[in-house]
């Protein structure tokens, strides 16, 4: 028995089983191999600040992926703590056909901070939610049937999402998905001037494509899509779902741009990190008022705008705004792209390219097996960063928007740190991918799965051994 | 007291355009909900009104049920929402009770935050795990708000939204013969509500749902209920299906999960389709679904429905109302003139969608909410808490009475 785990954190290795047998059981056993193999199967308990605590081994860890931006304003901010803790003295879910003081309040906060006259509100659950509520507000509105989406969007997994999502990874088992999506390169202002026309009801992007692999959209680019959009009567939607509410160093990420869509969507860091919500804001154009006004229930929604999920919202929206937390973003946002673009100058055979804008940055290593390869480093070093299944070489760093520049030091000591260790396996692994079908069989998530897997079992059979010899 | 009405409200047109004004003036709900408990709500100047819509199927357990406010309190406390790919204790231990609360061998949850979203999977992972594209549907029925939640719903405005998923077909409902015909080797799924709630009531025969999985077990394909307006106790019985002894494969639980404290439905599987989410682990997300938070909450939701057993009151009280309802038709110069339903959920035929919101006006008048049909537009449907007390229930009659008469008078 490994005594040092026991007595470093609360659950014993035993009772983390004894769980994880019910989890694979109950909910998923292939999505527990799939951590196991970047060691992301980790519990989060302490949930506060910047980070969690691993209850088996009691390391602490950063959050660098907050649920892809959901935790903002840190783990259990006490104000969103709060605002919760007074909503629940009266408040409930509410009817979902029934206004009310917290959701028209909400409502109009939404209204006044985001960008131009975008002004109506809609509620939804959550950000596939809202992104259907969208399509279907645009094809409703125009009577047109074409969506232009981006080649490797993210948009969410429920139909009209689905549908507009730009990687075959998520669809490819579901097909057939709707007709009358297609998918353009991302930034490339020329081919989607090529594909629109006056049957296309609208065009949905990502002002920074996250899932993709953080790719920010140039300001050309979303001023020429203003452009085509004002031309040809299309409904311009930005899914800020992931960029929203500070992210990228400015309250919505059109900001930077100074472009304001027709539509934009919102939810993840809305919750606060507890407490799920989501919303439609769109200009009250002639085309989509009316569309909103003769149908007032188009898309209603049961779960999401609840009279709770509102008041949690409303709080953080203030506390936000109250503090400029977009410009921590942008600060700290700098400094991480500088030191990671140090990284990358050293490290030319690793890291291929820093990206980001403000707190949502990405690195993309030259192989797609060095995704796991690092997660599992940085997790060593008290680092959670998640690398996308379908992209693996690509890590995202969206750490709270609250981090203070302690925190950002030690977090680029740690990838610092990772980046060393993972320099003595790298010799084995690049000799080896030279070798004709290894890069091949490295690259595949299954082949990682299984051979990661493989290496912690030694890693922890190891370190067991030195521990018994060290107790003997 | 006169309560305020939302047309003289302040700043509602960033949420409430005049159409939506325009619509919750014709059904009488037109005010800003305030304090809500039990089985009732109030409007924000203290009206006190019967809640007979319950978010549709939402409250199953009234507004604010003590214990799971408590619950909710010590949740934010003892966890958050979580990084949503992680392996965590809370959504283990709700995944577990799932299995053990739902009849059946339905083993596997996937977690959802709203209802649409829960019946989307339930579409794709018929189609992951057949490898079969065709979705059967029935007519009338009412799934939800996403994609092809919609695509399967009947729906008067549904062509506005364009082409929708591909190879959905719909047959006749109630239709055996018509089923047989159409279930066959390239059917994903057959999917169905056991009552169509939206669209009068229109309650599967036990003899059909046998038959549909039957032949779904004849053809590989699986058989897909949604329960979400049905589920934890509405109809009298914990799920609405165990009525037909029917097993499927499939079956959609909404927001009553998470006992009208939080926002979290699930889709339960067999271990049997749940094998292709074990091979293809990650390939659908739900940011929000699994909420650890909101895990806690369904966890307590699950333990009083074991233990309050609501279905019991709503098969009881639903009687009463059933009879009182009756007994008005009975008396003749009333506008009901059909009445449909099961437990504690009860459609009222009114003839024409203007009657119905009429009917609804007059309905909060006598202070009880109702709302129209989403598919039977002409129909009123009458769902209020479970925990409904007889008291509670004679207010009800008494507020139907008085509705029925003032359209009377009025018409």
């Amino acid at each position: 028995m490994n005594k040092a785990l026991e007595q470093g954190g609360r659950t014993a290795p035993a009772e983390k089983r004894r769980i994880e047998e019910i989890f694979g059981r109950h909910i998923n056993r292939g999505q527990m191999k799939y951590l196991k193999a970047g060691h992301l199967d980790v519990f989060e308990t302490d949930r506060s600040g910047r980070g969690f605590t691993d209850p088996v081994s009691g390391r602490r860890f950063f959050d660098c992926f907050t649920s892809a931006g959901c935790f903002n304003v840190s783990r259990h901010n006490p104000v969103v703590m709060q605002a919760l803790e007074e909503a629940l003295k009266s408040w409930d879910l509410g009817s979902y056909h029934l206004a009310s003081v917290p959701k028209l309040a909400l409502a109009r906060k939404l209204a006044a901070l985001a960008p131009g006259d975008l002004e109506g509100v809609l509620f939804a659950a959550g950000g596939g939610d809202a992104v259907d509520c969208a399509l279907k507000l645009a094809r409703g509105a125009t009577g047109r049937a074409e969506i232009l989406s981006t080649v490797k969007a993210y948009h969410g997994h429920t139909g009209f999402a689905l549908s507009a999502n730009g990687k075959e990874h998520y669809r490819h088992c579901f097909e057939p998905l709707m007709p009358g999506f297609s998918f353009v390169p991302f930034n490339d202002l020329e081919a989607i001037r090529e594909k629109a026309s006056k049957d296309t009801a609208a065009i949905i992007l990502e002002p920074v494509q996250g899932e993709a692999g953080i790719f920010p959209a140039t300001d050309e680019y979303l001023r020429g899509l203003r452009a085509l959009c004002d031309e040809l009567g299309i409904v311009l939607i930005f899914d800020e779902i992931q960029t929203g509410f500070g992210r990228t160093g400015k309250l919505f990420a059109s900001e930077h741009s100074g472009v304001v869509p027709d539509v934009m969507t919102v939810a993840k860091s809305l919750g606060g990190g507890l407490y799920p919500n989501a919303a439609v804001v769109y200009r009250k154009t002639p085309v989509l008022a009316e569309f909103v006004n003769r149908n007032p229930g188009f898309h209603t929604s049961y779960g999401g705008g609840s009279d709770l999920g509102c008041q949690v919202s409303l709080r953080l929206l203030e506390y936000i705004e109250e503090k400029r937390l977009w410009e921590n973003a942008a600060a700290m946002g700098r400094v991480l792209q500088e030191a990671l673009s140090g990284i990358q100058h050293e490290n030319p055979k690793i890291v291929r390219a820093v990206r980001g804008l403000g707190l949502m940055v990405g690195i993309e290593y030259c192989h797609e097996f060095m995704g796991p390869m690092m997660a599992d480093a940085l997790a060593k070093h008290g680092v959670f960063a998640a690398y996308s299944g379908n992209a693996p070489q690509v890590m995202r760093f969206m750490m709270p928007i609250t981090v203070t520049a302690a925190e950002m030091d030690a977090i680029i000591q740690a990838i610092h740190g990772s980046v060393r260790d993972m320099k003595t396996l790298l010799p084995l692994a690049l000799t080896a991918v030279k070798v004709p079908g290894v890069l091949k069989l490295l690259n595949s998530e299954r082949v990682q799965t299984v051979l990661f897997g493989a290496v912690r079992r030694i890693e922890d059979v190891t370190a067991f051994l030195s521990k018994k010899g060290e107790g003997g | 007291m006169s309560s305020e009405t939302l047309g003289k409200c302040q700043d509602v047109a960033a949420l409430c355009p005049a159409g939506s004004v325009e619509w919750l003036q014709a059904i009488g709900h037109d005010f800003l909900e305030g304090k809500r408990e039990g089985a009732c709500v109030y409007d924000e100047a203290g009206r006190r009104y019967i809640d007979g819509v319950c978010g549709a199927g939402v409250f199953n357990l009234g507004r604010r049920y003590p214990e799971l406010v408590r619950a909710l309190d010590q949740a934010m406390r003892d966890t958050d929402q979580g990084n949503f790919p992680m392996i965590s204790e809370e959504k283990a231990l709700l995944g577990q009770a799932l299995a053990q609360f739902v009849p059946g061998a339905l083993e596997c949850s996937m977690f959802s935050v709203m209802r649409g979203e829960a019946m989307d999977f339930a579409c794709k992972v018929a189609r992951g795990f057949t490898g079969r594209t065709e979705l059967l549907t029935v007519d009338g029925g009412c799934y939800g708000q996403t994609g092809f939640a919609l695509s399967l719903s009947e729906r008067v405005d549904k062509e506005a939204f364009g082409p929708l998923i591909p190879d959905v077909r719909i047959m006749p409902f109630g239709d055996v013969d018509a089923a047989k015909a159409a279930i066959g080797e390239r059917t994903a799924a057959v999917l169905l509500e056991p009552l169509q709630v939206e669209n009068h009531c229109r309650a599967a025969a036990s003899a059909y749902l046998q038959e549909l999985g039957a032949r779904c077990r004849a053809c590989g394909a699986l058989l897909v209920l949604d329960e979400t307006q049905t589920n934890f106790g509405r109809t009298g019985l914990r799920f609405a299906f165990e009525e037909s002894g029917v097993e499927p494969d499939v079956l959609v639980l909404g927001e009553a999960l998470g006992g009208g404290l939080f926002p979290i439905a699930a889709t339960l599987i067999t271990q049997r389709v749940n094998t292709f989410m074990n091979a293809h682990p990650m390939i659908h997300l739900s940011t929000f679904g699994g909420s650890d938070v909101g895990c806690c909450v369904a966890l307590k939701a699950l333990e009083i429905f074991a233990r309050e057993q609501p279905w019991q009151n709503a098969a009881a009280r639903g009687q009463t109302l059933h009879e009182g309802i009756e007994e008005l038709r009975g008396k003749g110069g009333t506008p009901i003139r059909g009445v449909a339903g099961k437990g504690l959920v009860w459609s009222l035929d009114l003839g024409s969608p203007e009657a119905a919101q009429a009917f609804c006006r007059s309905a909060a008048r006598h202070g009880l909410l109702v709302v129209p049909g989403q598919v039977a537009r002409h129909t009123v449907v009458l769902r209020p808490s479970l925990l409904v007390t007889e008291a509670e229930a004679m207010e009800i009659l008494d507020a139907l009475r008085a509705a029925a008469t003032d359209h009377g008078e009025t018409s």
